[in-house]
């Protein structure tokens, strides 16, 4: 499984807990991804892809502090690894190079 | 489940199935996320999304990783199932026909199941419950030959002294509503009206060990002037804290106030309880009426419970029983009645019965239970014929269909097996795709029950839940039982039939499709729809049955009779609010009784002054002058009371039952006399004879009454009992719901003007006759329910079997095409096979019908006609059901082209 590359939705995941620094959870995340990307996603397909992320060594997580509104339960935070961040970047370089070789663009310009 | 929470069963499981260190995780975010949602958008909706998220989380971190492993046996299962959902998704009308079928079933013989088992376990939380035993005794006040819940009050003693097998004996009584008072610390005093509320021996709780929250259940009950409450009393009060030792005021019939101390609050009372009660006080607080009346056995309103020890031969105690009322009853009979024992009894066997606890709740013996709630054997009967019906229905129906189904997919039976496939993995597969079936079938239902059970007990007024049964690992075992046995039999016949093809023939296309168990087929849809007609009939006659007691001539006018309750607690006097009553506007009338239609109760033991005369059992109803004008009741001979003339005081009226029963005409019977068999013998003149009317429920024929003037200070009951004045309101002064209102405010201040501490009651007449059909009509909103749904799952059936024969006869029915025939006669030829197949079962559930419905209309004395008309309407529904079920298929097969169908030859 090492380096295999991100999916498409894991990218969109890992984007969001990068942008909620520290505070990521479930539903948190659900919600970023939805505002981004404007569709709608289903809670559990953003646990799953949490904890693959996590199996991969892209993220890590810990308990957090509990609140009212979730029935006196404790959340399970989400923080970006620096493989995760490496990860990220190295796909974000490839989409890079990429664009810039696309020769109608380069001519619009 | 209250309506705020998400669904429990949903937790349950994601609790049972995911790991512990995700739990607080993910039930923290649905949590969340259910809230969120509820706050936008629609609750159902939220519910609907939080099972999506469940299931979806569910899928995601359990065990279902098994299909992603290598080992042998799981590819092969993960392969079975893979040809499964291929072979579901291929033919996706029937996979739909079939798991809404059977999930319809499921869910309501789950939801039948759930009421059942309800209803069958009352009582069952207590400690003793199968060591307890009630005493019940002979309708000693009427008709020996019922018997009745209740027994004097030395039957306890005599029991004590006479059977020492009892461990225990206790007895309560049901003192009917009191008022009481309290004074909070502020100084304010709070009154309330206290419906349940009984006296109960020192040993009550040695019987009935009901939790209690506060106080010592030994002694709560010991000391004169107690009280125990129940929580939910409590908390009316002064709530649980400081509730051990407040003093609470009980206002006595003659108006002045006795205090009891509180000694204990018990855990509210589970609803399966046949005993319902808010309040006890000690029955030595009762010392003067039990000094004075103890001895008598005629006092018939305890209820007298004897607890057993484990393994008594009740059999044997019960024998014995019988020889203690000859015995001990006689000095009764003769200071009260001046009779002998065996004048009193008549030769009637005065029995003592022991009664099983848990058998009181259901038991239509004795007919009332005066201390709480008592259920109904008969519904409880019929619903549980409809459950095992409906699930019979659905199981047929997906029988039905998988065999249907199963002959289309020999030719894949016959491939697989030139590949070298056994017999037995063939079997395997079969069998496992069914009971895949029913398993989803069995977690779908589950899932519509445990939302739809609020509903549902709205409907049906009861408190059903689903969670601890299903915490109960016998239901599971029954479930899964169901799941397997279903599966296999219903997978079994193809598996079985299709297995045995030889390839060759199947490949060369030899076997003839869809010819076997034709007839089988045929006579399950012939079954499904007798059963689906009879239930049409008889729901349609419990309509009928239903507003025909509503409608029937109740002999007088229920309509805009306002009934003012409470009356007694203003003493006797009360012609000072009578006065004022009819001061206001709107009212024409005002009357008091002592009693109201259709809740007339009270009766006596009256004999005609004539020599030789029986004694026989009158109600009485104590009325002033003006009641009888407020129902318009018509009188036949004779006259009203008039007040003016002395002698009324102590006239009497009958009404027509009872002149009959007293053996005279209606024309004799004014002048006559009629006296009180119980005590004194004052007579009485007759003035006047009443036409009948319904003063009791419309379900039992008029029986016979006297009217008692209600000054008539001679008979024993002089100023006891509840009483009420009722208002003839002017239909034309309380045409909207304002000018109601505002005569019922304006009777309220009258009231208050005289003694504001008293609540103000009402009810309304009309209302109360129809109060009496309550269960009925929800019973019967519950039946229809079922009715559709049965025939929906009939509906079904008959549309999945119309498919699969218009697939099957495409080709015949495109060369007929191209021989001539029209769209028209096409669509006949396909319909008639079917529509031959409902006519039998109508042929079939008429007698049936007629038979189940006579049954249930024994029980009333006013029944609807049986019409024919009504066999007619439901022969029609379920025809043109049939005809727009199958039409469509037909209509489909018949305008197809014949060139598109015929081309693959």
């Amino acid at each position: 499984m090492k380096n295999k590359g991100l999916g498409e939705f894991e990218e969109l995941v890992l984007l969001a807990v990068c942008i909620l620094k520290g505070e990521a959870y479930g539903i948190n995340v659900k919600q970023e991804v939805e505002k981004h990307s404007g569709r709608s996603v289903l809670l559990g397909a953003v646990h799953i892809t949490l904890y693959r992320l996590q199996d991969k060594g892209l993220l890590k997580s810990e308990m957090g502090g509990n609140t009212e509104k979730r029935g006196d339960r404790r959340k399970r935070l989400f923080e970006i690894t620096t493989q995760g961040m490496k990860q990220l970047e190295a796909a974000q370089d490839v989409r890079q190079k990429m664009w810039s070789l696309i020769p109608q663009l380069n001519s619009g310009q | 489940m209250s309506s705020k929470n998400p669904p429990n069963l949903a937790n349950w499981l994601l609790s049972k199935m995911v790991g512990e260190e995700l739990q607080e995780e993910f039930l923290g975010d649905l949590q969340e996320i259910y809230e969120e949602r509820l706050s936008e958008k629609s609750r159902f909706l939220a519910m609907c999304m939080y099972w999506v998220d469940t299931l979806h989380l569910l899928f995601g971190f359990t065990s279902f990783k098994i299909f992603k492993t290598q080992n042998n046996n799981t590819m092969m299962l993960k392969s079975m199932f893979t040809i499964a959902w291929r072979n579901a998704i291929r033919q996706k009308q029937f996979t739909l026909l079939n798991i809404l079928g059977l999930t319809i079933g499921i869910s309501i013989s789950l939801i039948i199941g759930l009421y059942v088992y309800h209803e069958k376990n009352y009582d069952n939380f207590l400690d003793q419950t199968n060591n307890i035993y009630r005493v019940n005794q002979p309708n000693i006040w009427g008709d020996w030959t019922e018997m009745s819940s209740t027994t004097g009050p030395n039957v306890a003693d005599a029991l004590r002294e006479e059977v020492p097998e009892f461990r225990e004996v206790t007895r309560i009584l049901n003192q009917g509503s009191q008022f009481t008072s309290y004074k909070t610390k502020s100084g304010q005093v709070l009154s309330f009206k206290e419906d349940q509320l009984f006296w109960a021996e020192k040993n009550f709780f040695k019987v009935f060990d009901y939790e209690m929250l506060l106080g010592n259940q030994e002694t709560a009950l010991e000391a004169a002037n107690s009280m125990v409450l129940t929580e939910t009393a409590a908390q009316r009060y002064f709530g649980l804290d400081e509730a051990l030792g407040q003093t609470i005021e009980m206002r006595e019939w003659d108006g002045s106030s006795k205090s009891y101390v509180v000694t204990g609050v018990l855990k509210d009372l589970p609803t399966q309880s046949h005993l319902q009660f808010d309040v006890l006080t000690s029955l030595t607080s009762a010392k003067e009426q039990m000094d004075m009346h103890g001895w008598k056995w005629i006092w018939t309103a305890f209820s007298t419970y004897v607890l057993v020890d484990d393994g008594a031969d009740v059999a044997l105690i019960n024998d014995k029983l019988q020889a203690i009322p000859p015995k001990y009853a006689p000095p009764t009979t003769k200071r009260i009645f001046n009779q002998s024992f065996e004048e009193f009894t008549a030769g009637n066997p005065w029995k003592l019965d022991l009664q099983a606890l848990p058998d009181i709740y259901l038991s239509s013996d004795p007919p009332f239970n005066s201390f709480g709630p008592i259920g109904n054997k008969q519904f409880v009967q019929v619903f549980m014929a409809i459950g095992l019906v409906v699930l019979t229905l659905s199981c047929i129906n997906f029988m039905n269909l998988s065999t249907a189904k199963s002959s289309s997919r020999a030719k894949e039976v016959g491939v697989r097996k030139v590949l070298g496939s056994l017999r037995n993995s063939l079997i395997r597969q079969f069998v496992f795709e069914s009971v895949l079936f029913v398993s989803v079938s069995t977690i779908l239902a589950l899932v519509i029950v445990s939302a739809s059970l609020d509903w549902f007990n709205l409907l049906a007024q009861k408190e059903l839940t689903l969670e601890p049964v299903l915490m109960n690992p016998v239901v599971w075992l029954v479930l899964i039982g169901f799941v397997l046995t279903l599966g296999l039999l219903s997978g079994g016949y193809p598996a079985f039939y299709l297995s045995s093809f030889r390839p060759i023939e199947v490949i060369k296309g030899k076997i003839s499709k869809g010819q076997q168990g034709k007839t089988l087929r045929n006579g399950l849809v012939v079954f499904q729809f007798s059963i689906s007609i009879c239930l049409i009939i008889c729901s349609l006659f419990v309509q009928k049955q239903l507003s025909y007691t509503s409608k029937i001539d109740l002999g007088l006018s229920d309509e805009n009779v306002l009934q003012i309750h409470n009356i007694e607690q203003f003493g006797f006097n009360t012609e000072v609010i009578k006065s004022k009553l009819e001061g206001i506007a709107a009212v024409t009338q005002v009357g008091k009784s002592f009693g109201v239609p259709p809740n007339v109760m009270t009766g006596d033991r009256y004999r005609s002054t004539e020599p030789d005369a029986q004694v026989f059992q009158l109600n009485n109803l104590r009325v002033d002058d003006d009641y009888l004008n407020v129902l318009d009741i018509e009188f036949l001979a004779g006259r009203n009371f008039e007040f003016e003339r002395p002698t009324d005081q102590y006239s009497v009226i009958l009404n027509q039952a009872a002149v009959e029963l007293l053996g005279w005409t209606t024309e004799e019977a004014v002048g006559k006399h009629v006296a009180v068999a119980s005590g004194n013998e004052d007579e009485f003149e007759v003035i006047g004879v009443a036409k009948d009317f319904n003063y009791h429920t419309t379900r039992q024929a008029i029986g016979p009454l006297i009217l008692i003037s209600d000054k008539n200070d001679k008979v024993w009951d002089y100023g006891a009992g509840l009483s009420f004045l009722s208002m003839k309101l002017n239909p034309q002064s309380i045409q909207t719901s304002s000018d109601l209102k505002r005569v019922l405010d304006q009777a309220e201040s009258a009231l208050n003007e005289v003694d504001a501490s008293i609540p103000f009651e009402y009810s309304f007449m009309d209302q109360a006759f129809e109060d009496n059909f309550r269960t009925e009509q929800r019973m019967a909103t519950v039946l229809n329910f079922f009715t559709l749904m049965a025939m929906i799952i009939a509906c079904l059936g008959l549309f999945g079997l119309a498919a699969f024969s218009a697939e099957q006869r495409t080709k015949e029915l495109s060369i007929r095409k191209v021989l001539g025939a029209n769209t028209g006669q096409l669509t006949y030829l396909f319909s008639t096979g079917f529509v031959k197949l409902v006519v039998v079962s109508i042929l079939i559930s008429a007698p049936l019908a007629y038979w189940l419905v006579s049954l249930w209309l024994e029980g009333f004395a006013y029944r609807t006609p049986m019409q024919l008309g009504v066999f007619v309407l439901a022969s029609l529904i379920s025809l043109v059901v049939a005809i727009l079920t199958t039409g469509y298929q037909s209509l489909y097969v018949a305008s197809r082209n014949p060139v598109d169908t015929l081309k693959g030859e």
